[in-house]
C-alpha cells in the first residue's frame, strides 16, 4: 500500500482521504513512508480517486496543504519566545554600535565648532562627552545630540527588557551568567533549542570563531573564551585560571541550557552546585 | 532558455525581488542565481516546458521564481521559516510552485506529496550535500536529470575547492548517478561549482 497526502492506494483501488486541512496536515505527519518500497505519486491517480478534477486543480489542492503546513510551522517558531529574545538582543548590540559611531561622529564635528576640546584628562565617557556637546547651539547639530540621548534612553530600556525577559525564558542560563550574557548565547547559537543541543567546549568559544579558525587554521593558541568572557567571574579571573573558569562555567551552561530547553523551570539544586563549581575553579590552585 | 542580447532573462510577471526588465522579460541575473551563472557559462541542460521540478534549498524564492517561469510546476523545499516566510509569498503569485517546509535531509517526511521530477535541482549549504542528493533520486524520472550546486565551502571550509569537488563526484559516482559535466561557477560565484548528472 501506498499512503500519498490526499489518501491511501492498495490493490483494491483508492480510498480518498477526507478533512481539514488540520487533519491532512496530522495525516500526514502519521505516514511513514518506507523510501525502499517508495512509488511517487501519479497525480492521475488522485483525479481517479474522485479527489481532484484535473492537474490544474490537484497542483492547487496540493498547494492549499503545503500553505497551510508551512504557515503553521513558522507560526509556531516564532511563537517560542527565545525567537523574540534572540531579536531583542541583537537589536540592542546593534544600537549599541550605532550610537558608538554617531557619538563618535558627532565629537569629531564638535572638536571643529570646539578647537580646544579634548577628552584627554576629563573621564569623558560616551554618556558625558553627549552631556558637554548638549551645550552646541547650532541647530542640526543640537538635535543630532537629541537624537542619540533618544537612542540611549531606548537601548537602557530594552536592555531591562532583555534581561527581564531571559529571566523568565532562560532562568538557569541567566542565574549562572546574568541575563543579558545568556541571551547573547542564545543569539550566537541561534535558538535555544541550538543551544542546548551544543556541548560546554562549543559554548566556551561562542564569539570567539575568528580566533578559533585562526588556531584551527593556523595552529596559534586556541581561544579561552567567547561571549562568556563577558561574565565578572570570568574576565574577573586570574590569567593563570581564566581558561579552567570559562570551561568550567561552559560545562554547566551546557547543562542549564539543556534544564531550561526541555524542563522550563528553575533547578536551584543544580545552580547551587554549578556556582560552587564554578567558584572552586577560580580559587586558584 | 531565452536570451535577450545577451542577457538571460525567463518570461512571467515580474517585481519579484526588484528584477530589472528587458522588453518585458524578467532579467536574470547571474551574480544572483547560481542556476542564471550556469547558463551563462554557456552549457549544459536547459529547462523544458512540461518539466517538473524539484528544488532543494529554495530559500527566499528568487531563483525558484525563475525556474517556474519556465517549467509547468516546480517542489520547492526549504527548511528556515524566516526565507519560508518570502517562499510563501513568492509561490502566493506563482500558481506552479508547491512551497514544502521540510529537512531536505529527510525525503520520507515530503515523499507523499511528490511527483516523479524530470529535474532534481539542489542548491543547500549543507557538509553532507551528496548524500541529500543520493537520497532525493528517488523523486528523480529514469530519464530525469540532477543539477547541483555544490558549496564547496559549506562541506569543508578547511580543504581545496577543488579537492572537494573531486571527492564530491566519486562519491556521485558511487550513489546512482552518471556525472554529465562539472564546472566552476566563475567569475559569478566564488567556490562553487555546477554538477549535471544522470540517474544511473
Amino acid at each position: 500500500m501506498q499512503s500519498y497526502w490526499f489518501g491511501d492506494l492498495d490493490g483494491e483501488g483508492c480510498h480518498p482521504f477526507v478533512g481539514s486541512p488540520a487533519d491532512q496536515a496530522a495525516r500526514l505527519e502519521s505516514i511513514d513512508t518506507d523510501m525502499a518500497a517508495y512509488i511517487p505519486v501519479a497525480w492521475e491517480d488522485a483525479v481517479r480517486c474522485g479527489y481532484a478534477k484535473n492537474r490544474e486543480d490537484y497542483l492547487q489542492k496540493l498547494r492549499n496543504l503545503c500553505f497551510f503546513i508551512a504557515e503553521a510551522k513558522i507560526a509556531d517558531h516564532f511563537t517560542s519566545r527565545d525567537i523574540e529574545l534572540v531579536q531583542m538582543v541583537r537589536m540592542l548590540d546593534e544600537l549599541d554600535d550605532v550610537i558608538n559611531l554617531l557619538t563618535e561622529r558627532a565629537v569629531e564635528w564638535y572638536r571643529t565648532k570646539n578647537p580646544s576640546f579634548s577628552r584627554k584628562y576629563r573621564s569623558l565617557t560616551g554618556r558625558r562627552v553627549i552631556q558637554v556637546m548638549k551645550k552646541e547651539r547650532d541647530r542640526a547639530f543640537a538635535e543630532i545630540i537629541a537624537d542619540i540621548e533618544k537612542l540611549q534612553e531606548s537601548r537602557t530600556r530594552l536592555m531591562r527588557d532583555v534581561t527581564a525577559l531571559a529571566d523568565t525564558v532562560i532562568p538557569n542560563c541567566s542565574a549562572l551568567i546574568g541575563g543579558l550574557v545568556a541571551a547573547r548565547l542564545v543569539s550566537r547559537a541561534g535558538s535555544l533549542e541550538e543551544l542546548s543541543r551544543l556541548p560546554g567546549s562549543s559554548i566556551q568559544v561562542l564569539g570567539a570563531q575568528s580566533a578559533l579558525f585562526s588556531h584551527m587554521r593556523t595552529g596559534s593558541p586556541s581561544p579561552k573564551h567567547g561571549i562568556i568572557f563577558q561574565h565578572r567571574r570570568v574576565h574577573n579571573a586570574d590569567r593563570d585560571v581564566r581558561g579552567r573558569v570559562a570551561r568550567v562555567l561552559a560545562a554547566k551552561l551546557g547543562i542549564a541550557a539543556r534544564i531550561d530547553y526541555f524542563r522550563q523551570e528553575i533547578d536551584q539544586d543544580f545552580l547551587r552546585a554549578s556556582q560552587e563549581a564554578v567558584d572552586r575553579a577560580g580559587e586558584g590552585t | 532558455m531565452i536570451w535577450i542580447d545577451g542577457v538571460l532573462v525567463s518570461e512571467g510577471k515580474g517585481g519579484v525581488y526588484g528584477e530589472k526588465m528587458l522588453r518585458n522579460c524578467r532579467i536574470w541575473d547571474p551574480y544572483r542565481s547560481k542556476l542564471a551563472a550556469y547558463y551563462h557559462k554557456g552549457c549544459g541542460h536547459e529547462l523544458q516546458k512540461d518539466d517538473v521540478v524539484l528544488y532543494l534549498g529554495a530559500a527566499n524564492g528568487t531563483t525558484v521564481s525563475h525556474v517556474a517561469d519556465y517549467t509547468e510546476c516546480v517542489y520547492a523545499v526549504e527548511f528556515a521559516p524566516r526565507p519560508m516566510q518570502d517562499l510563501l509569498a513568492v509561490a502566493a503569485k506563482r500558481k506552479n510552485i508547491v512551497p514544502i517546509m521540510a529537512d531536505a535531509s529527510r525525503p520520507e517526511w515530503y515523499a507523499p506529496l511528490l511527483e516523479p521530477v524530470d529535474l532534481l535541482y539542489m542548491d543547500v549549504a549543507d557538509p553532507d550535500q551528496i548524500g541529500i542528493a543520493s537520497r532525493n533520486s528517488v523523486f528523480l524520472k529514469q530519464s530525469g536529470i540532477a543539477l547541483l550546486m555544490l558549496k564547496t565551502r559549506s562541506i569543508d571550509v578547511r580543504s581545496d575547492p577543488g579537492d572537494v569537488l573531486a571527492e564530491s563526484i566519486a562519491r556521485l559516482e558511487e550513489s546512482d548517478f552518471v556525472i554529465q559535466e562539472t564546472m566552476w561557477l566563475l567569475p559569478y560565484h566564488q567556490d562553487h561549482a555546477a554538477i549535471l548528472c544522470a540517474k544511473k
